[in-house]
This record gives C-alpha cells, structure tokens and sequence, in this order.
C-alpha cells in the first residue's frame, strides 16, 4: 500500500519518497492516516473520529469520505475492493 | 596530486556541470589540482581561484579537431594533466575520438563511446526505450512543411518543438509550431522533433556506467522548482523504484561507460524517457551531497581503480542552487584575454 512508504512527521508534513511529492495535514488528517495505515477501514475509522471529536457520526463519515477523496486524488489511497 | 582538466566552468543561468564536478573530486578523497578548460574569458569559473588552479581557454570544438588538439597538448605540456573529464555535450565527440592519441600522451579519461554518445539524439529515444521498459512520447522526426503538418494532425496540441540536440520549445498552435520548426531548422538543421506533451513529475537520474553492463552509483531527483530555460533550482531525492531499474536496464543493456543522465516524466505508472545525457547534469553536486561522489567515482575508474560501487542514498534531501557574488581585479581577465589562459 502506498500509504505505508510515506514519511509522515508528528507535525503533520508528509513526503512520498517515491515521487517526491510533500504534503502538509492537519491533526485530523494525520489521526485518519494513522488509522489507515493500521489497517482500519473506514468505517472503523469514523467511528473513531466520531468519538475522538465529539462529533455525530454521519458527520465523521461525510469528512471522513472527503479526505479519503482528496487521498484518491494525489494518488496516496485506493478503496479496497 | 593528481591534475585533472575539466570543463563546463560556465556557471551561469544554463549552468555547465563542471563546478559541480569540481567541487566533488575536491571532497574526495584523492587530493587534486583543477585545471579549467573554458571557452571565453568571462566564464564565472576563471575567476574561482580556490577551486580551479589554472585556466585555459579552449578553441570552439566547432572549429575542428585539429585547433583542439593542439590546444590540448600545449596544455598538457605546461600542465601535465592526467585525467581530463570533459562536461559538455559539443566537445563530447572530440574528446571520444581523441580518447586513445590523449591516453598515449598520459591524459586519461572514462568516456562513452561513439555509439553511445549518438543514442542522445532525440530520434533514437524510442531504441533506448524499449530496451528499458521506459515509454517515450509519440515523437516525430520532420524534415519539411508537409511532414510537420502531417506530425501536428496526428498530435493534440500543445506539443514540443526540438531541435535533435538541443532547443526545446512549446507550441499551443500550428503557427506558433512553424515558427519554431523555422528557427530550430535554421540554427540546428533536420530534422525538428515534434513531441507529445506528457504531463507528470519531471524525475532524472545521475549515474556513471562501467563499460561492462554494471555502475558506479545511480541517483534518482525530482526537480521542484526550474528556472525558466527549464534548468533545476530546487529538487529533492528518490526513490523510484521503476525509475531505478530502468537505469540500471539501460546501463546493462548498452553497456554504459562513462557519466550519463536519464530525464524522464513519471506519470503515475508510466515512465516517459524525455532526453538521456551522455555526461554529468549540472546538478551533479546533488550527488555528491548525499554520499554519492560520482565525480571521484569516475576519476578513480579514469586511474584504472576500482571504484566504490555502494550506492545507497536517502530519500527526502533537498537540493539549493543559489547565486553568489564575487569582486575581483581586472587582472585574471586581463590574463585570460591577452594570453588565453591564467
């Protein structure tokens, strides 16, 4: 998975060793990937945000599926089949 | 002390690689004294007196072998060089050809071959690239009007204008491509190159080739920033697998001698071979600043030594070209105008 190869610092900076490429998160972004690369799936996932940040459930899931889209987009994250 | 010429001290904004170069073998772990070949007397490296020791100015290679040889052998009456490591591409050929007649005189070097130098032009991308896994861009060779315009019906525009060797131009329509079709034949002759634009990461790789089908160390970068004639500012280091292994591909399949430079476009899976170099990069100094002194890799394989061939390197190391300043007498110039060398 290419998420795994990726250097992720604690204050959020990014960098794909493969491409180049650098990103910056936010603590949120950093939680989700932290859980991606635990294996979680999504659905795990925002249920943990949902409780980790006090906030309802369909809404974790809504920001939830954005970063994972914004993910797809720069190539860092597919959805499993 | 080993003397060793080098070109390419031109570090302006089309940067030659030899200050680079220099600055490596200066590093290493043989002591060296520098002579620079230069062709004109502003070139910022005359000037550089703690890198280079000596300078000469060397007749265009476009003036004949001739005129350059007998430049060369006066220098290395006066200097007794023994390795020279020559940095651009227009002396390239000469230096190749005179490989053996400068041995014999003690000037050694670690050149590609003749075959290998003309896989750079443009047209024979697509032998390189299928010997290598790498893709190329549909690319056509024009020699007239009627070509070039049967070349942009088969592309969508735009598309890149190249000379075979050097120039590169974008065009966005089918007047702004005559245009430069015109001025690229006029200076470069045919045939023009017109090129499909790849969209994607620009990714290179430095490497030095042994001869035998093995390397000296590869290195592979991503430029970040370029200046506007395309040159890298800024870039970082990779580790591209695919990229990696087409290096090494391609190094085995030619049998690489020598300093080369891969260019290529990644996008996505796809790896895009754009141009190859059959010498340093003038980012060469990137190299070095990761543990791979490729510069004194290729003036120990020029000894006959066996040279380091470890090649591990990180991932995430930034690159920094910067512009200095310098303020000297008219004095070295003086010298460089009225004597040709200093």
């Amino acid at each position: 998975m290419k998420l795994r190869r990726l250097a992720i610092s604690e204050e959020g900076f990014i960098f794909d060793p493969e491409t180049g490429n650098s990103y910056t998160v936010n603590e949120t972004g950093l939680f989700i990937l932290e859980k991606l690369r635990q294996d979680l799936s999504p659905e795990e996932i925002a249920r943990l945000l949902s409780q980790e940040y006090e906030v309802s459930p369909e809404e974790a899931r809504r920001d939830l599926e954005d970063f994972l889209e914004v993910l797809t987009r720069y190539g860092l994250w597919k959805e499993p089949r | 002390m080993i003397k060793v010429a080098v070109s390419g001290i031109n570090a302006v904004d089309n940067p030659g690689p030899g200050l680079g170069i220099i600055k490596g073998l200066k590093e290493g772990a043989i002591p060296v004294s520098v002579v620079g070949l230069a062709y004109d007397a502003m070139e910022p490296g005359v000037y550089l007196t703690d890198l280079i020791d000596r300078v000469y100015l060397m007749p265009y290679p476009s003036e004949g072998e001739a005129p350059f040889l007998n430049r060369l052998l006066y220098i290395q009456e006066k200097e007794g060089i023994e390795v020279v490591i020559p940095a651009l591409d227009p002396e390239l050929p000469l230096f190749i050809d005179l490989e053996p007649r400068l041995s014999e005189l003690g000037v050694r070097s670690f050149l590609p071959t003749r075959k290998h130098f003309k896989l750079r032009a443009k047209d024979r991308l697509p032998v390189i690239a299928e010997a290598t896994g790498l893709k190329t861009p549909a690319t056509f060779a024009v020699s007239s009007y009627e070509e070039l315009q049967r070349a942009l019906s088969r592309l969508r525009f735009p598309v890149m204008v190249k000379g075979l060797f050097y120039r590169a131009f974008r065009a966005y329509n089918s007047t702004e491509a005559l245009q430069y079709f015109q001025s690229i034949s006029a200076e470069w002759g045919y045939p023009v190159i017109i090129q499909e634009i790849v969209e994607g990461e620009e990714m290179n790789v430095v490497g030095v080739g042994d001869g035998e089908g093995g390397h000296f160390g590869l290195l592979a970068i991503k430029k970040l920033w370029i200046t506007s004639l395309g040159k890298i500012w800024t870039g970082v280091t990779v580790k591209h697998p695919g990229l990696l292994e087409a290096a090494e591909k391609f190094v085995r399949h030619f049998r690489w001698r020598g300093a080369f430079e891969l260019e290529t476009i990644v996008s996505g899976e796809d790896i895009y071979l754009i141009e190859i170099n059959p010498r340093f990069p003038a980012w060469i100094y990137f190299a070095v600043g990761v543990g791979l002194n490729l510069p004194e890799r290729l003036l120990r394989a020029a000894l006959g030594e066996e040279p380091e061939r470890d090649w591990e390197y990180p991932a995430g190391k930034l690159y920094i070209r910067f512009t200095d300043d310098l303020v000297t007498d008219l004095d070295l110039f003086q010298r460089m105008v009225t004597r040709g060398e200093r």
